[in-house]
């Protein structure tokens, strides 16, 4: 346990000497601030008009209009250049000859690589700085903050940068130079970055392959909703690079059985986010419960017993499909237990290609041999389908309604903070590093 | 008393600290190891003796199981040492190794100090040994390649394996600093045997008790110094000069 302290200590140094980190901060520093300035100004924009209509109002919140954009700038940081920190943390050693020693010294490859990545966790706290800054700049201005959806949002930043930092320890692992590594790591980030981007407004199959990539698994952070397979799906990913770094940091392991273990750790880990979708479990945290319907919808539509079949006749890049996929059909998928949704329509896309399907932008339901269709992706008018089609009858209970809050705020002051204050804190923090440590 | 293929033993060295049988190494089509066989006796200092590129830190890394074999064993008291076991046993310190390059050389051996669980006046004693005062204070990075090697060495002598592999430990010293390394080396050996990897053979003949010939990748003969130019049919009072070019 002493020892394992002495090295954590040891870790933590070489990365607060690495200039690598304190570049990342001060970038980060100069990016969040120019983020938060940016949304702030926007969300004044929008809550002027707000402030003199209620209905307004109700669409004017914090998360979505200041905390996911500024964040914005961490995601940038986490994708960009955390890679380049935490790839020095056997890269380096790699490179240097630390690790003949390190492997000498009484850790397994295992307690090695735990202690490597606890020490960045350290670390990783200095970078929580500006976002802490945000927050109290926010609060100073009259901002309002709900602090669990917000809370969410950072440990969904939290699990992205322990899965980039588990890439970049694999990376610099099975490659023989910190460049290699670099390149490597960037390949799968960006890589999981454009497959996110391809998937931005489709609906449909290329949607959900776009939820399981690194970033669609951060939006659903980001919307405030906390799902099990978005926790497993990180967590997963983390530990399967995690152990695969442990398999190959030793150079003394000969390669088939490095490969047969590493065989074994993709297979179980694999396997890990398809098990939670056999275990769904989520939690709207989200101030204006946007990923909840009234508990009293909630619990009818958890009650249906029988398969409830959806045909839905658009195409993926329709935007009512879009809607209707980001709203209701994503909501019945969390709740109705035997939920089938079929996309009947094949590449007509939007309005001018109606007339080569006549059912196109019909939406069909079918549950306990009853049969109804609508053009609408309503909320209200697709519930009203599926209580008729059950034979239910449901009384909405009562519940307090989203006030919003808007804001009309000038956050030109705080600019001194991010792009002075905050950054020079950083440099003194890395000279004073480099003269301590 | 051993003789043969393991030389014979010096009068003292009685016990064997670890045996080597049947090493060999291949990266690709290229035979780096070669039936490698040797035994080394607690207390002695050994010297791995060959050209550049003869395989001889490729033996160190092979022995402390930073590399994977692909033949042989590397036995302790009659048990064959596995991967996990040899760090107990063995400690090598590799030549090119810059290890926390940023960090401070006090910092840098305390961390060592402190891992192996020595006193604080070891490092006192080496730091006056190597005249390493000057540079407690400076990162490892901006030292020349003089003082780096001194705190290699350092490092090496602070650890507690009954085996010191030491790569090229004279590499970077002058004649007078090589006198003075070796001097510090018998002193700091007490009861810990030694294998020294190097290519001097001037330095290897004033410190090593046995020598191991390895060229490309064998071993062309094992024993003392007058052994070895018995083997090569020289005369008594031959130099590790003429021993090592008479085999190669």
């Amino acid at each position: 346990m002493r020892r394992a302290r002495l090295l954590l200590q040891q870790e933590i140094c070489g990365l607060l000497l690495a200039p690598a980190l304190w570049i990342m901060l001060i970038i980060l520093s100069l990016l969040v601030g120019y983020s938060f300035i940016q949304a702030v100004d926007l969300f004044s924009q929008a809550s002027r008009t707000a402030l003199t209509f209620p209905e307004l109002a109700r669409g004017m919140n914090p998360l979505d209009g200041i905390f996911v954009p500024t964040f914005g700038a961490y995601y940038l940081a986490e994708t960009l250049l955390l890679p380049f920190v935490a790839i020095r943390l056997v890269g380096l050693d790699k490179q240097s000859g630390a690790l003949k020693l390190l492997l000498q010294l009484p850790f397994s490859p295992l307690s090695l690589c735990g202690l490597k990545l606890s020490a960045m966790g350290v670390v990783w706290l200095l970078s929580l700085l500006p976002a802490a800054v945000v927050l109290f700049q926010w609060h100073l201005l009259g901002g309002h903050i709900f602090f669990p959806e917000v809370a969410l949002l950072f440990l969904g930043h939290g699990l992205y940068s322990l899965t980039i930092v588990t890439i970049a320890m694999f990376a610099a692992t099975i490659t023989g130079s910190l460049p290699t590594a670099a390149m490597f790591c960037l390949s799968i980030t960006l890589g999981s970055w454009v497959l996110d981007f391809t998937a931005a407004g489709r609906a449909g199959l290329p949607a959900i392959i776009g939820r399981f990539s690194l970033a669609g698994l951060l939006h659903q952070f980001e919307s405030g909703l906390l799902t099990t397979g978005a926790v497993a799906s990180f967590l997963s990913i983390g530990l399967g690079f995690f152990l695969l770094s442990v398999v190959w940091l030793h150079p003394g392991r000969r390669l088939p059985g490095k490969l047969a273990a590493s065989l074994l750790i993709v297979a179980s880990i694999a396997s890990v986010p398809a098990l939670s979708t056999f275990m769904p479990g989520y939690r709207d945290i989200s101030e204006n419960r946007r990923h909840s319907l009234n508990p009293a919808d909630s619990q009818a539509l958890a009650q249906l017993d029988k398969p409830l079949r959806i045909t839905v006749h658009l195409s993926a890049g329709d935007s009512r499909l879009l809607d209707l996929e980001n709203d209701m059909l994503a909501k019945l998928r969390r709740l109705v237990p035997k939920l089938q949704i079929r996309y009947a329509a094949g590449k007509a896309s939007g309005l001018f290609s109606a007339d080569r399907d006549d059912n196109y932008g019909l939406i069909e339901y079918e549950y306990n041999g009853r049969h109804d269709k609508s053009y609408s992706n309503s909320r209200q008018e697709i519930l009203a389908i599926i209580y008729k089609l059950a034979g239910i009858k449901v009384k909405a209970q009562p519940v307090a309604v989203y006030p919003g809050y808007p804001l009309v705020a000038d956050a030109g002051a705080s600019r001194w903070l991010f792009y002075l204050v905050l950054p020079l804190l950083f440099l003194c923090g890395w000279l004073y590093s480099g003269k301590r440590l | 008393m051993t003789s043969g293929r393991q030389g014979s033993l010096h009068p003292g060295l009685q016990e064997i600290e670890c045996r080597v049988q049947g090493l060999c190494k291949r990266f690709g089509d290229y035979q780096v190891l070669s039936d490698v066989s040797f035994s080394l006796f607690t207390g002695e200092i050994f010297g791995l003796i060959g050209p550049n590129g003869a395989g001889k830190s490729t033996l160190l890394e092979c022995m402390t199981g930073l590399l994977p074999v692909d033949a042989g064993t590397i036995s302790r008291q009659g048990r064959e040492l596995a991967l996990a076991d040899r760090r107990r046993y063995l400690w090598y310190q590799p030549d090119d190794a810059l290890p926390f390059a940023r960090q401070r050389v006090r910092a840098i051996l305390s961390f060592f100090r402190r891992m192996h669980g020595r006193d604080e006046g070891d490092v006192t004693e080496l730091v006056t040994d190597l005249k390493l005062a000057q540079v407690l204070a400076k990162p490892l990075h901006t030292l020349s390649k003089g003082y780096r090697r001194r705190v290699l060495l350092a490092l090496a002598l602070l650890s507690r394996q009954p085996l010191l592999l030491l790569d090229e430990p004279f590499d970077g010293f002058d004649l007078r600093q090589s006198l003075a390394v070796m001097e510090l080396l018998r002193r700091w050996k007490k009861e810990r045997t030694m294998l020294l990897s190097i290519h001097q053979l001037s330095e290897a003949e004033k410190i090593c008790d046995r020598f191991l010939l390895l060229d490309q990748g064998r071993m062309p003969a094992i024993g003392t110094l007058a052994e070895l130019a018995g083997q090569a049919g020289l005369a008594g009072g031959a130099t590790l000069e003429e021993v090592f070019l008479a085999f190669t």
